[in-house]
């Protein structure tokens, strides 16, 4: 089974200390939310966990029954949505699809696309480039993006980011159909998020 | 390394074609190396216009306009990723090595273009003509690889820092100095009308740097991407 | 403090020696005046100093990917540093000698020359790449990235150099060991040469162990105080 451990994390960017000693492990069907104020390391929280950045102390292990997986092997199941993460522009939100589908190994019909759309509420905008969608579209998106990958490991920044109402309750029913599956961590400031996840981890004190 | 069901030759190509039609559409990098290979070759062509410089002159003079022109554009294939946000979806979405070699050839591919345009202005413009076009095609064959080798890590480095543009120049002229070096030489031999023992030496070195400078990049790209 | 003393008496040694003794140099050889040989005492050295902290830099960059240990970063950049002062010193002093003997300060057919004026631009490249990298983390990396692609990059430059400098080099290539690797140097002057040899690695391995201990302390007192 997959298992992440985030074991005694802290990160500085030179004398500023981001955070320190975090600790928390997750199996899938649990679930976290990172949560504090502005500038207190959500998001660098994230790329630390991803791999994408390098713990001043501390380490974060992915591992399946026991076995520690490398970068590649875990990034394959790993699927975020973040505010730091962007789409092709100069594509359509179809060739988006397409190509990220493509270079993680799968090929993707045209019928899986349609349905990705319709379900994160895009339908017959596909054809339109990515640098004419408005910022709730984009993040509709990356959720679309996110789903195509079929990961384990969900991570959400800020999940209703530029979204709408109906934005919302799309990605509510995004989070509840992976939940069961799913390592799912949150990184949010708004209060109303906090019931996403079982735990809280705590950021800024 | 195959997974799924693309193999890891359609994942680099895929890569490939993402960038070129991005560029097609965009043309975000083109442009900028087309017109500063004009702007060069135009200074030159004024500068040269009252004297005649020997052949081996106008060897160097062809790689720097190349030089120059791949410095303005060749860092871009990260930089843009790296600025527009989507450098992060596309670390989640494949192995270093594929976006490596998509990018490589992505740059190779833009090198080729740029050549293709600056061979026949620099040949009507500075009225020179190689002597032997073999040992020229040659220097432009392995010129262009070795460019782009070596060049494209240092993309990715520059990728992250704060001052972009100008680091890019300074990285990677050390690097290239050999690669720089070694192909003028085989371009005097071309314009001069050599045999082909007066350039094997520096083939021998161009072919050695290339394949050296593209493993090692392969071999330390995963550091450089995965920040 | 005892190495400082120690360091101080050697070089004192070396520094008075190399101008109260006869110069180095045989008068019916030389190119100018014969005392500017005298430089080869400190020349030498130095630019051996220069050579070893970039070796060690390289060392230390390549430790640091396989490990991500801090400290392995710490100590390629100081060697860096160091290895750019001295490569500075050897530069002036060589230029010094090139003015007094060959009438010019700078040379670009003097394969010697160019060499250290790209050591110096790969030293400035890896100091720039530095600067624009605020987080400690990632600039440790990506400066051990370039320097390692500087290390085999400069590889190449030294089997390509030679071809287009092939025959025409002033500089003196015998003042050290003759073409069969015997030492070509009298008694008193291989003493003060071979003192300042070990006088000038002294002088880098002590400044070097002061300034790791210092990062050190500061990183510490970083890592307790806030």
């Amino acid at each position: 089974m997959l298992k992440l451990d985030v074991l005694n994390l802290a990160k500085r960017f030179g004398a500023r200390k981001v955070f320190e000693s975090i600790n928390f492990s997750l199996t899938p069907g649990e679930s976290i939310a990172i949560v504090g104020p502005n500038g207190s390391g959500k998001s660098t929280l994230l790329r630390l966990i991803i791999g994408l950045n390098i713990p001043t102390k501390g380490k974060v292990v992915f591992s399946d029954d026991g076995e520690p997986l490398e970068f590649d092997a875990y990034r394959r199941r790993l699927a975020l949505v973040s505010p730091y993460l962007s789409l092709y522009g100069s594509l359509t939100g179809k060739e988006n699809l397409r190509f990220f589908a493509k270079v993680n190994g799968d090929n993707i019909s045209d019928q899986e696309i349609d349905s990705l759309l319709a379900q994160v509420g895009l339908q017959g905008r596909g054809e339109d480039f990515v640098s004419a969608y408005s910022s709730g579209m984009l993040q509709r998106l990356k959720y679309a993006v996110a789903l195509a990958k079929n990961a384990e490991i969900l991570m959400l920044d800020e999940p209703s980011a530029n979204l709408d109402e109906s934005g919302k309750e799309a990605v509510s029913d995004i989070i509840e159909s992976r939940r069961k599956n799913s390592i799912l961590i949150i990184a949010t400031n708004e209060k109303e998020e906090y019931a996403l996840a079982e735990r809280q981890c705590q950021l800024g004190q | 390394m195959p997974s799924g069901n693309v193999n890891w030759v359609s994942k680099v190509l895929a890569v490939t074609e993402k960038d070129i039609v991005s560029e097609f559409r965009t043309r975000y990098a083109i442009n900028a190396i087309l017109m500063f290979a004009l702007v060069t070759l135009t200074v030159i062509s004024f500068a040269v216009g009252a004297f005649s410089p020997t052949k081996e002159v106008m060897a160097a003079l062809f790689w720097i306009i190349l030089f120059f022109a791949a410095m303005s554009g060749l860092a871009q294939v990260f930089i843009k990723e790296e600025e527009s946000g989507t450098a992060l979806a596309l670390k989640l979405a494949s192995d270093g090595t594929v976006i490596f070699f998509g990018k490589l050839l992505f740059n190779l591919a833009l090198l080729f273009a740029l050549t293709v345009i600056v061979v026949p202005l620099f040949i009507i413009l500075l009225k020179t003509e190689p002597a032997n076009w073999l040992f020229f095609l040659y220097a432009i064959l392995l010129g262009n690889i070795g460019l782009a080798g070596a060049t494209t890590i240092i993309a990715a480095i520059v990728s992250k820092a704060t001052i972009k543009g100008a680091l890019f120049t300074v990285l990677s002229f050390p690097v290239l100095m050999p690669l720089l070096i070694a192909v003028i030489e085989i371009t005097k031999s071309a314009f001069l009308g050599g045999v082909f023992k007066d350039i094997a030496a520096p083939m021998q070195l161009l072919v050695a740097y290339d394949v050296v400078m593209i493993i090692l990049s392969y071999l330390l790209f995963d550091f450089v991407w995965r920040q | 403090m005892i190495w400082k003393l120690l360091i101080f008496l050697a070089m004192s040694f070396v520094v008075v020696m190399a101008f109260v003794t006869p110069s180095p140099m045989n008068p019916a050889n030389t190119l100018g005046p014969v005392d500017v040989y005298r430089i080869f005492y400190f020349h030498v050295p130095q630019s051996w100093v220069a050579t070893l902290a970039f070796l060690m830099s390289m060392f230390f960059s390549i430790r640091f990917l396989q490990t991500r240990n801090m400290a392995f970063d710490i100590k390629a950049v100081t060697a860096n540093r160091l290895g750019l002062m001295f490569a500075i010193l050897a530069t002036v002093t060589g230029s010094i000698f090139a003015k007094m003997t060959w009438g010019e300060f700078w040379n670009w057919s003097e394969i010697r020359e160019v060499s250290i004026f790209i050591l110096l631009i790969i030293y400035g490249a890896y100091f720039a790449l530095r600067s624009a990298l605020p987080d400690p983390d990632q600039r440790a990396t990506l400066s051990a990235v370039l320097s390692i692609i500087f290390a085999v990059s400069a590889v190449f430059l030294i089997f390509i150099l030679p071809r287009i400098y092939p025959s025409f080099s002033q500089h003196p290539t015998d003042s050290v060991v003759d073409k069969s690797g015997k030492l070509t140097m009298g008694g008193t002057v291989s003493l003060i040469f071979f003192t300042s040899l070990a006088v000038f690695t002294a002088l880098f391995v002590w400044i070097y162990d002061l300034s790791i201990r210092l990062q050190n302390i500061y990183e510490k007192r970083l890592l307790e105080d806030k």
